[in-house]
């Protein structure tokens, strides 16, 4: 099977433990319903992501040096 | 972060700017290039970053009418049909404004669709491994490989193979025998009918004499894929200097992303494909948000219009993708599923959004700026989203 996480075009995906999203939700000031999706089938969802969960993903940003966004996944 | 060779005291000034990393290090670096004192790099700290503050986006700035404009003016340029060759050799690929309309609109596939498949080691070195790979990609037919002959009299097809290309399609397997058997096979499994074989000679006919049948057989037998990827027709190879030096790279008319990156021999790193679809079921979301950023940025670049900022078509690219699937933009998508009833009217087939807006008593928020502009309320943006009011102090 092919490793979907080494391919180049594939940031880092990784779950948020429940503790850090609240301290996340809070900076933003938002439910965790108004963040981006993801699908639970996506490919490059870690195994052990659930839906309901957050996941943290950590892109190399053409503008700046670190890009962090957060998806939640869906069904 | 790297580490620069400047005092403590001009990095302490540095860093406690307000700007982001990247732009920190860019002044760190030119501080250590030119040697700078610590009342020099406060004064350039000072002006970069008001210069920062300046050119950032205010809150409440209208980013994606913004982005539109940059992204639509330059496309008032574009070429309206060039329907030729990038770089690579013979190969038709769809460029300019036909392509930007096919990526922004997300079809299910491009009218052109091909793959950049890079090889692992040893298969990018040597041209013959790289040959090999391309014949597990490449959909082999039965006319590549031999000529097809019906004896009606007999009732059979006959397949005279060749064995020049079969030792050609086949370089992991020595006898031409051999070959043909794992073609009678292949022929046996699809068709259903029995096969004989007499060296590179394959004959076989329907079950029972049906001159009917025996042509259906050789249409069939016409559409077989014996080896390689079916939606495959043709790869190009060429040796090319890439980032791991000078190395192979294949480019296919038409597109399998999951099959191909299974393939031994392909960089399942590397390799990538430009139907944006492909990319988020073999790849996921991210991976398609980078595509579509990709994807734009170079069809772009092609027409000389590699000025217009990343950061708009990045824009565009987060909303396409933030529900988790590709969205278009336009009715079908993005603009079709605006909260706002007045919006959606405004932007295609008013009359069924109004008429399916009153049947299922649809309220509208007002919230959004063009139906704030239908209904003549100043819109929420900019200046119209902040209150001032005039300050009153008791004269005495």
């Amino acid at each position: 099977m092919v490793d979907v996480s080494q391919h180049e075009l594939v940031p880092e995906h990784t779950v948020l433990d429940e503790d850090t999203l609240e301290e996340v939700l809070e900076d933003y000031e938002i439910d965790r319903t108004e963040l981006p999706k993801i699908k639970r089938k996506d490919p490059a969802l870690p195994d052990d992501a659930e839906v309901g969960d957050v996941v943290k993903i950590v892109r190399d940003s053409r503008t700046t040096d670190e890009a962090i966004v957060y998806r939640l996944v869906i069904e | 972060m790297t580490n620069f060779d400047v005092t403590d005291g001009v990095l302490e000034v540095i860093e406690d700017t307000e700007l982001p990393r990247r732009l920190k290090d860019e002044v760190l670096a030119t501080a250590e290039e030119r040697d700078v004192t610590k009342g020099q790099a406060r004064e350039i700290a000072t002006a970069v970053e008001a210069q920062y503050l300046d050119t950032r986006v205010d809150p409440l700035d209208p980013v994606g009418t913004v982005s539109a404009q940059s992204i639509g003016e330059p496309g008032t340029q574009m070429t309206m049909n060039t329907f030729h060759y990038a770089g690579v050799a013979e190969m038709d690929v769809t460029q300019g404004l036909p392509r930007l309309i096919e990526l922004v609109d997300a079809r299910k596939t491009p009218d052109t669709p091909i793959m950049t498949v890079f090889l692992e080691d040893e298969f990018g070195e040597e041209r013959e491994k790289a040959h090999e790979v391309v014949w597990d990609i490449e959909a082999t037919k039965i006319l590549a490989l031999g000529d097809i002959s019906t004896n009606v009299a007999d009732m059979v097809v006959r397949v005279d193979l060749n064995e020049d290309t079969l030792q050609e399609r086949w370089p992991r397997v020595d006898s031409t025998n051999e070959i043909a058997g794992e073609v009678a096979e292949t022929i046996e499994g699809s068709l259903g009918v029995t096969v004989t074989q007499d060296g590179t000679v394959l004959e076989f006919g329907p079950s029972e004499p049906s001159y009917r049948e025996l042509l259906q057989l050789v249409e069939q037998l016409r559409d077989i894929v014996f080896k390689g990827i079916e939606d495959v027709t043709r790869v190009v190879i060429r040796r090319e200097e890439t980032d791991e030096g000078e190395e192979f790279v294949l480019y296919t008319e038409g597109s399998a992303f999951k099959k191909a990156l299974k393939i031994e021999g392909v960089d399942a790193t590397r390799t990538s494909c430009n139907n944006i679809h492909e990319v988020h079921k073999t790849l996921g979301i991210e991976a398609a948000r980078e595509a579509i950023i990709e994807e734009t940025m170079t069809t772009l670049e092609e027409q000389g219009l590699d000025d217009v900022n990343i950061r708009h078509l990045m824009l565009v690219a987060d909303i396409m993708t933030n529900d988790g699937t590709i969205q278009s933009i336009g009715r079908h998508g993005i603009s079709g599923n605006k909260d706002s009833v007045l919006a959606r009217a405004a932007f295609e087939v008013t009359v069924n959004h109004l008429l399916d807006a009153a049947v299922h008593g649809e309220s509208d928020d007002l919230d959004g700026v063009i139906e704030n502009v239908i209904v003549g309320k100043p819109v929420r943006l900019g200046t119209g989203d902040v209150d001032l009011r005039m300050g009153v102090t008791e004269s005495d």
